[in-house]
């Protein structure tokens, strides 16, 4: 997993909770990193998964709660770091269905051995979009999160219906997102 | 303490990570680093293999630039070789023809006519062939002059009529009042109607063709109409299609009944482009076709200029007599004119030798003794210049030193006192044959100077003959000819520079010279002949009658002006 995700959870866990829980959620789980990390370094994902279970513990809030939180959290910070990937983009549809044709290719140019999860999305009707997340590693559930940042940024009113399909493992997922104001 | 102790843990983990991140950030610009020299070797590679793409590319079209070349110098051989052969076929068949007339043997006639006919035919198709393979290669050129319509139209009309007669087809040509004169190729527009007429005649029998011609008066300049239609078999909208590309005919049975090679029409389309028009056709199956030549009436001028009018000096033979004494020149001048020669007079050595270069005279008398210069001093000249060595020089003398004389070259002697009578037959030797040779042959091929010499002789002129270039000036040089019928190709000295050697120097520059050849002229070498030769005849394609009247006429131009000259040309002392 690209270390770029590490720093941003930690520097959310600082943010909206504390320092203090930041150092001790790393200093309690078993991390092979030891907790260091750098934006361009690649990690176990594994890790990811403990220091979410450890948040959990200490915060009392769910994992699945802090992911889904921390997905609408990396949209954000996706938007301010990679601006390039969001020109010409004027809605969350149009920038979703970019993500596997576009923004993906240009991060494995970056990053041949990144390994990335596959996002295709279709159309069924107009004024919905239907995407089927599907990746070696069980984050459904941030993928869920960053799509609604990511309709929470351009200001729209859109459900999402999850469902899950790999038996609650969390590595596949079909998001239905339909506009609200669409005529059905 | 534990707030000290997590900002110096969280101090520690900032820096690792940084330190990781840098360790990082050096392997990737290692990684570009490598990607980059992989990038440069690639280019380097790519670029010499361009190198080596460019030079590939510039030997295959050196290659085909070669093999264009060979293939022009092959067609203009292949003109040459064909046509010399088929030169002595039309012309022995001609002759042949006028001595079976006279003999009565008229049963021959017909059979000759058939060969005359056919040989005449093959030269139209290698002509065409060699026509169309230069209008491809992009080396057919145009010729513009100034020329009337209606007389070349009355011309074209006059050549096709025995072909309309062929197949009992009524011709008629149907000319506006206002045709004019245009500035084109002649020949290329004479060809296309020649082609368009022929066709015509081919396809109808029995039946009707016209030729109409008028001018056209538009924007930009004024455009001739030429419209050739028949009332022949016609051709389908599929036969219309294919009509004008080279070797294709309405179909393959066409070329069965009626011949020819189909090279024709594509020849006309290129020759109307050429010449800045276009040829358009309609045509009904079975009921005519009608072809439409549209020129413009000035078309590009790219021509050489015409030929300025020939000069004719005196052509007696000319004897240049080198004395210092008064009554020897007095008396050869007499003597010499008295027998047809024009006489040049130097009254010593240095003058004598001036002259000889000037007038290149056909023959010198020399006296031996001369104050300042004597006779030996400019003989051992004379002999050491190649343009002069060839010339006869009769020593005149009262010393009898013949030895010495022949010894430095001295061609005959004489004694003081002169006998007139021997004069003139010492004279006499070194002017060509017994008498002056009128029309000299110069050509390689010896059919050729027999097809050319018969009806000259024939006609009553005295005839020479030389197997190439350097016979032909060594020939100059002892006589001059009326006339030089000249052949172009032939090994050694060529055609052209015996052309150049006679304009060169002054004593043949006025002998007119008609070009005999099989050669294909283009632009350059036409231009070489320009002004330098009265007539250019294409071996076998020429009319005998008419070169023996253009022999005729200059032979009497020469005679005419020569005795109109006779009285002042000859004291030039």
């Amino acid at each position: 997993m690209k270390g770029m995700v590490f720093t941003e959870f930690l520097e959310m866990v600082e943010n909206k909770f504390s320092p203090e829980i930041a150092d001790r959620i790393i200093e309690k789980s078993d991390l092979q990193s030891g907790g260091i990390y750098t934006a361009v370094g690649t990690y176990d994902h594994r890790e990811m998964i403990e220091l979410v279970s450890c948040l959990s513990s200490e915060t009392g809030i769910s994992s699945a709660e802090l992911v889904h939180s921390f997905g609408i959290y990396l949209f954000s910070r996706f938007h301010t770091m990679f601006p390039i990937y969001f020109e010409g983009v004027s809605s969350s549809f149009d920038f979703l269905e970019r993500v596997e044709g576009y923004v993906h290719i240009e991060v494995r140019k970056l990053y041949p051995e990144a390994e990335l999860p596959s996002f295709a999305c279709d159309a069924p009707e107009p004024g919905c979009l239907r995407l089927t997340y599907r990746s070696a590693r069980p984050f459904a559930t941030l993928a869920e999160g960053l799509i609604r940042g990511c309709v929470d940024h351009y200001g729209e009113a859109v459900d999402i219906q999850a469902e899950d399909l790999s038996d609650g493992a969390g590595t596949a997922a079909r998001f239905l997102l339909t506009k609200r104001d669409a005529p059905r | 303490v534990s707030e000290v102790e997590q900002l110096k843990r969280r101090l520690e983990r900032e820096r690792q990570a940084r330190k990781a991140a840098e360790a990082i950030a050096e392997e990737r610009t290692r990684e570009i680093y490598e990607a980059n020299s992989r990038l440069q070797r690639l280019n380097d590679h790519l670029e010499d293999l361009v190198r080596q793409r460019t030079a590939e590319l510039a030997a295959a079209r050196d290659d085909a630039v070669q093999a264009s070349q060979a293939k022009s110098s092959f067609l203009a051989s292949m003109s040459h070789e064909l046509r010399t052969p088929l030169n002595a076929i039309i012309g022995y068949s001609e002759m042949l023809l006028e001595q079976a007339d006279e003999a009565g043997q008229g049963d021959f006639v017909p059979d000759l006519n058939k060969i005359r006919t056919a040989g005449k035919h093959l030269l139209g198709l290698i002509n065409d062939i060699l026509d169309l393979s230069k209008v491809e290669a992009g080396r057919m050129d145009i010729f513009v002059e100034e020329f009337d319509v209606a007389a070349m139209l009355a011309d074209v009309r006059a050549t096709i009529e025995p072909l309309m007669a062929k197949n009992a087809n009524g011709f008629e040509v149907r000319c506006a009042a206002d045709l004019g004169s245009m500035r084109s190729d002649q020949v290329k527009v004479r060809q296309s109607l020649f082609n368009l007429l022929s066709n015509a005649a081919k396809f109808t029998k029995r039946g009707r063709v016209t030729l109409e011609a008028r001018r056209l008066a538009e924007h930009g300049g004024d455009r001739l109409e030429l419209r050739v239609s028949d009332t022949g078999i016609g051709m389908t909208p599929e036969q219309v299609g294919r009509l004008f590309q080279a070797f294709s005919q309405a179909d393959a049975s066409t070329s069965r009944n009626y011949g020819g090679t189909g090279l024709g029409l594509a020849i006309t389309k290129h020759f109307c482009r050429m010449l800045g028009g276009g040829v358009v056709v309609e045509s009904e199956h079975g009921k005519g076709s009608t072809f439409t030549i549209i020129l413009p009436v000035a078309a590009e001028q790219t021509s050489v200029d015409g030929r300025e009018p020939p000069t004719v000096g005196d052509t007696r033979p000319t004897v240049l007599v080198i004395d210092d004494e008064r009554a020897t020149h007095d008396f050869l001048g007499r003597e010499l004119d008295a027998r047809g020669y024009r006489v040049v007079h130097a009254s010593g050595g240095l003058e004598g030798l001036r002259l000889a270069r000037e007038v290149r005279p056909d023959a010198i008398t020399l006296d031996v003794i001369m104050p300042e210069v004597d006779g030996w001093a400019v003989l051992r000249e004379l002999k050491a210049d190649p343009a002069l060595r060839d010339i006869p020089v009769v020593l005149v003398t009262i010393l009898g030193d013949q030895e010495m004389g022949y010894a430095l070259g001295a061609a005959d002697f004489l004694t003081k006192p002169i006998n007139a009578e021997t004069l003139a037959r010492v004279l006499g030797r070194y002017r060509a044959g017994d008498g002056w040779a009128e029309v000299l042959i110069v050509d390689d091929d010896p059919v050729t100077r027999e097809v050319v010499r018969r009806p000259l002789t024939k006609a009553g002129w005295s005839v020479s003959e030389a197997t190439g270039g350097c016979e032909g000036i060594a020939y100059l040089s002892r006589s001059q000819p009326a006339v030089v019928l000249l052949d172009l190709m032939m090994p050694g000295m060529n055609g052209f520079e015996v052309l150049k050697r006679m304009r060169d120097e002054e004593a043949w520059r006025d002998i007119p010279v008609i070009i005999i050849t099989a050669k294909d002229l283009g632009r350059e070498e036409l231009a070489r002949l320009n002004g330098q030769a009265e007539r250019v005849f294409k071996k076998g394609a020429y009319d005998r009658a008419e070169l023996i009247a253009i022999v005729h006429d200059m032979i009497a131009r020469r005679t005419a002006e020569a005795r109109a000259r006779q009285g002042p040309a000859v004291d030039t002392a």
